[in-house]
């Protein structure tokens, strides 16, 4: 009944993916013609928060460990607060500036579970490897949303951000070993599953 | 950043991939929680990957804590122990193993020879209830208390009035922290009877397999509570940001519907003498409470002072809901007591009896002070009333919302309690010849 874990992962990084290209089209096109069609300024803070709600699931069925449970609970929470933050401010419901500063958290804490759960050094296993970098690229990362809390109208800020969750949906598509394309190479990860 | 990109990629490509990092109890033989009808010779532990042994990797123990596990022998991803021949009765599992990344996994379970099995939160070793698991418990009842019971007030109470939008941000916005909190305090709860479980160190908890934890009736009430609420969560979020009451609407009624999970799954659902009415009135308990005591807390906290035009309207409409709530408290109680109470002298013999005198205590001064304000406070408020009186009568509410706080307090000791046993049944009439 339960998904593959993989599963799991490839939709997560679709979502992250879509909330990329949704940013990165708003950065193209530039926010007057994006904003045009107001349903769209609800798309990628919407996709967030829906994000948050999916990942309550992901928390309560993959119990293996009492360390994934935490850290699956923590991204449900700050993709929620994040992207309802994200979309009070769009609708008008939230008008101070600081509200923006819940997205660097959301990079923050997203890091720090990331960095934590993984329980092996960088170059145990490719899953080793991209949970760290995972980790420290939300860590370094959460300066961008940063920057755009005090300056919302920066081309560079709003380009990097875009392109950070592009960064991170590929990362997040390539840490399971299963996928077939990355093939399945460690002696120590078992008999191949297919 | 083209550069960049390319640089990562190619990394994530050259690096060894592994499975996930540390070993994953796939299955067990005996499976979680079977009533087995004759002695198993061998326990079996199924990884994803292969692992190596501690001493006393396995170990079955019984009622005394006496172990029947052999030792322990690796068979491909399997672990395999031999086991002594078992006689009638409940049995624990206790497991620990080296992942192929050196971390250290653990796990229990329990099973029966021709008895049910326990539950996981009964294994050996485990210590049950603590003064943490009382606290935690508390705040998932205040939460659930302050969820459900705005909800309610905003949706009966002020049902039909011109309600100012700042009131109803407020009460959505306080809906909502009770249902966070609400959910906090339920991972906590989970968390504490599985580390009781699995009896680890924290550091080495935090690896432990959750789970046959899971796989109880208490996980399956943690986990539809969590999405349950999670989407009640997401409704109160929308109905704050959209200004559409009509969301709240199915938030309140999931809310009230799951309110007793977590009791359902403990004494109501399991102890001799439990019936589907026994779990209708535990639902109807608990979620009339809620009503009551997060209603009270919605009035004096958000509406008495945030919204005075509104005060003689909500108060009076409050006043009939409680009265109807405490009613439905009262009923459910009186017959939860007498199931779960066998013998009246019960009241004052077990701690279980005393527990609840305390409650019926801190009740009747909730209600003596709630009719003092339906009787007394009520009809002045009709007549109108000056300022000073309207500051002491807000003083007044918020005497009775502590009680009602006090009144959880009590009652999250008393869920944690084990009730008296009940008396053995008769014995059957002799088969006729």
């Amino acid at each position: 009944m339960q998904p593959r874990a993989e599963m799991v992962h490839w939709l997560f990084a679709t979502g992250l993916l879509l909330l990329g290209l949704c940013l990165l089209s708003e950065v193209v096109v530039g926010p007057e013609v994006w904003r045009r069609r107001r349903w769209r300024t609800y798309l990628w803070p919407g996709l967030a928060f829906a994000m948050g709600v999916l990942m309550w699931p992901v928390m309560t069925f993959f119990t293996n460990s009492a360390i994934h449970m935490y850290a699956h609970g923590s991204w449900a929470e700050v993709l929620m607060l994040a992207g309802g933050a994200e979309l009070g401010l769009v609708h008008g419901r939230l008008k101070s500036r600081w509200w923006r500063l819940t997205m660097p958290l959301a990079f923050v804490v997203t890091g720090t579970a990331f960095i934590v759960h993984e329980q092996n050094a960088w170059f145990f296993a490719r899953s080793a490897f991209l949970h760290h970098l995972l980790g420290w690229t939300f860590l370094i990362a959460a300066v961008i949303p940063l920057a755009l809390a005090f300056r919302p109208r920066s081309a560079t800020a709003q380009t990097a951000f875009a392109l950070v969750f592009v960064v991170l949906a590929v990362m997040l598509y390539s840490d399971r070993d299963t996928a077939p394309v990355f093939g399945h190479l460690s002696p120590l990860a078992g008999p191949q599953h297919r | 950043m083209r550069r960049a990109l390319l640089i990562a990629g190619l990394v994530a490509l050259a690096v060894p991939a592994t499975a996930s990092a540390h070993a994953t109890l796939r299955s067990t033989t005996p499976h979680f929680g079977t009533e087995l009808q004759s002695s198993p010779r061998t326990i079996r532990l199924h990884f994803d990957q292969q692992v190596r042994l501690l001493p006393g990797a396995v170990v079955v123990l019984n009622g005394v804590g006496r172990n029947f596990a052999g030792p322990s022998r690796v068979e491909g991803t399997d672990v395999v122990a031999v086991v002594r021949p078992l006689k009638l009765g409940a049995y624990t599992v206790r497991w620990h193993a080296i992942s192929a990344d050196s971390h250290v996994v653990s796990g229990v379970w329990t099973f029966g020879v021709r008895v049910p099995a326990p539950s996981v939160n009964d294994a050996y070793g485990a210590g049950g209830p603590t003064v943490q698991e009382h606290i935690v418990r508390w705040l998932w009842f205040l939460g659930l208390a302050v969820a459900i019971g705005t909800l309610g007030f905003r949706l009966i109470c002020l049902r039909g009035v011109e309600v100012p939008q700042r009131l109803d941000r407020r009460l959505a916005v306080a809906a909502g922290i009770g249902v966070v909190a609400a959910l906090e305090a339920g991972i906590a709860g989970f968390s504490l009877r599985a580390e009781d479980a699995l009896q680890l160190p924290f550091g080495r908890y935090l690896y432990g397999d959750l789970s046959p934890m899971a796989a109880t009736r208490f996980g399956q009430a943690f986990v539809i509570m969590t999405l349950g609420y999670a989407l009640v969560l997401a409704l109160i979020f929308l109905a704050w940001l959209l200004d559409r009451t009509v969301f709240l609407v199915p938030a309140f009624v999931l809310a009230l519907a799951l309110v007793s999970g977590f009791s359902l799954s403990g004494h109501d659902a399991v102890d001799a003498g439990s019936s589907s009415l026994s779990e209708l009135a535990d639902w109807v308990h608990i979620g009339a409470a809620s009503l009551w005591i997060g209603g009270l807390v919605a009035l004096v906290a958000l509406t008495w002072y945030g919204a005075p035009e509104l005060r003689g309207v909500a108060f009076r409409r409050f006043s009939e809901l409680a009265t109807v709530c405490i009613f439905l408290v009262l009923g459910a109680g009186i017959y939860l007591s007498v199931v779960r109470l066998p013998h009246l002298h019960d009241l004052w013999t077990t701690g279980y009896g005393r527990v609840l005198i305390v409650k019926v205590g801190l009740v009747c001064v909730a209600l003596a002070w709630g009719a003092f304000h339906k009787f007394v406070i009520a009809p002045a408020l009709a007549r109108g009333a000056s300022s000073g009186f309207l500051a002491r009568v807000g003083r007044s509410l918020a005497g009775e919302a502590l009680v009602g706080v006090a009144v959880l307090l009590v009652a999250a000791v008393l869920v944690d309690s084990r009730p008296p046993a009940q008396p053995a049944p008769p014995p059957a009439a002799a088969a006729r010849p």
